[in-house]
């Protein structure tokens, strides 16, 4: 963890209180024993590990929790809340921290996670995933419009990939999206 | 036995595999699965991420469609992440507030109380060891296996109900009813990046090149599976791996379904081996499972 002048850091002090209104993660809970960050698989990607995000929150350091890239490198994989002794849901608060960046357009080192999310959200409108739909757009969106095309073509080749999107009920799952909206304002 | 039947969307794309060889067993072992009327997708990892609302209501409709296909009050989703989307959402709706927020957007009643089984779950659970073992004319005599269960068939235990987390048993018994030799390892439930397939490819080649590398050192002539992400990263991403760490893995990955079909002696075929991306053509024959 960096060591930063206390004057320097603008602090949130309702931070562990809107995660806890948002998931029912009680961070307060975590004494800082580092099961988490010694069990995630990911940690060496992250600038700051699951246990010093624990720490940001309860210190209301939104900054350092929000604008960082663990939030983007948690692979959702409950290897910390499996273990975690205060049985805090590690995975549902990065969720959190995630949905506020994203409603409130926060700079953050997202990579193209946000960007595929949305991609997947809207297709999913669909009904069904298209995949195909889904790597292409994304690859020709971040620029690698070639990423993963040799794995691509042997999938079609054996028949892994469907070409055209499979459509079901999108009427329902759109109003659904509808009624959503309205009951979060 | 008749079970509701959510296949998600990757069964019926990249893990077609694992779709047919399931339906192939089950009409084996008796079981009817009775696929849910215009099921949609679960929402998936990345719903989580960005809407906690409609991740929620999406496989709470789900779980609603299910009381209304032949009146079941379970179902079986065979997929890892829609498995998990169904558990989260009916943790859920046992709490009133929630509750009535999901039913609102999903605009019909969402039972709480709707059994919800993946394949493991439903072949111990509910069809039984013994009954498996009676359907084994081709053991698969001491082929050594790894039992590979990665992340969401056992966590967050608190959601999912499972006991034995560190180290699941459920899969190896089953192959150990088979068969087959199981060996223990240390990647057995590692996460092989599955959520980061699409953005961050880097991670997924490096987790998942240190669970083919642990399986190989212990020996395993396969890997047995059942979720359609380890499955496609396991198999599918062999080669890319091969190519950016200068490795010659060739390791065959099944899913666990299509084993049991190969012990009851289902022509491969009609378990789809043939649409796996390592191919597994040498080892069924060295192994004479052909």
């Amino acid at each position: 963890m960096k060591i930063i002048g206390e004057s320097s850091i603008p602090l949130d002090p309702n931070l562990a209180e809107e995660i806890r209104r948002r998931c029912g993660q009680n961070v307060s809970l975590c004494y800082q024993c580092r099961k988490c960050a010694a069990g995630c698989p990911n940690r060496s990607f992250m600038d700051s590990t699951p246990t010093e995000l624990m720490r940001h929150i309860q210190l209301g350091m939104a900054d350092e929790a929000m604008k960082g890239n663990a939030i983007w490198y948690c692979l959702s994989c409950h290897t910390c809340s499996a273990r975690c002794p205060q049985d805090i849901d590690i995975p549902q608060v990065v969720d959190a921290l995630r949905i506020i960046v994203q409603e409130k357009k926060v700079k953050t080192d997202a990579g193209s996670v946000t960007l595929v999310n949305r991609l997947w959200m809207a297709m999913l409108r669909l009904g069904r995933m298209y995949e195909m739909g889904l790597a292409s757009l994304t690859n020709l969106l971040t620029g690698r419009p070639f990423k993963d095309a040799g794995l691509a073509a042997r999938m079609i080749r054996k028949g892994k990939i469907k070409l055209l999107p499979t459509i079901r009920k999108p009427l329902e799952i759109n109003r659904m999206f509808k009624r959503a909206r309205k009951l979060k304002k | 036995m008749k079970i509701a039947y959510f296949p998600g969307c990757s069964l019926h794309s990249m893990a077609a595999e694992f779709d047919v060889s399931t339906r192939r067993v089950c009409q084996s072992l008796d079981v009817q699965l009775c696929e849910v009327k215009d099921w949609t997708c679960c929402g998936s990892s990345p719903a989580h991420g960005c809407d906690e609302l409609m991740s929620l209501a999406l496989p709470a409709r789900i779980l609603a469609l299910t009381t209304e296909t032949e009146n079941l009050r379970e179902v079986c989703a065979p997929c890892a992440s829609c498995y998990s989307r169904l558990k989260f959402a009916q943790e859920r709706l046992t709490d009133p507030r929630w509750r009535a927020d999901i039913e609102t957007v999903v605009g019909r009643p969402c039972p709480p109380d709707v059994g919800i089984f993946n394949m493991i779950e439903l072949v111990i659970g509910k069809v039984g060891l013994d009954n498996v073992a009676s359907h084994v004319v081709r053991p698969l005599a001491g082929i050594k296996v790894a039992c590979y269960y990665g992340c969401l068939l056992t966590r967050p235990p608190k959601v999912i109900g499972s006991t034995n987390f560190e180290n699941p048993t459920d899969m190896d018994a089953i192959m150990e009813t088979l068969g087959a030799q199981v060996l223990d390892w240390n990647h057995k439930t590692s996460c092989c990046g599955a959520s980061f397939a699409l953005t961050k490819t880097e991670v997924v080649l490096n987790l998942t090149r240190k669970i083919l590398a642990d399986a190989r050192n212990v020996g395993a002539e396969a890997i047995a599976v059942a979720c359609p992400l380890c499955h496609a990263n396991l198999d599918g991403r062999q080669e890319q791996i091969n190519a950016a760490f200068g490795t010659d893995f060739h390791v065959p990955v099944f899913y666990f379904t299509q084993l049991m079909g190969l012990a009851f002696g289902i022509p491969p075929k009609e378990l789809a081996v043939g649409k796996h991306l390592t191919d597994v053509g040498d080892f069924l024959k060295e192994r004479a499972l052909l």
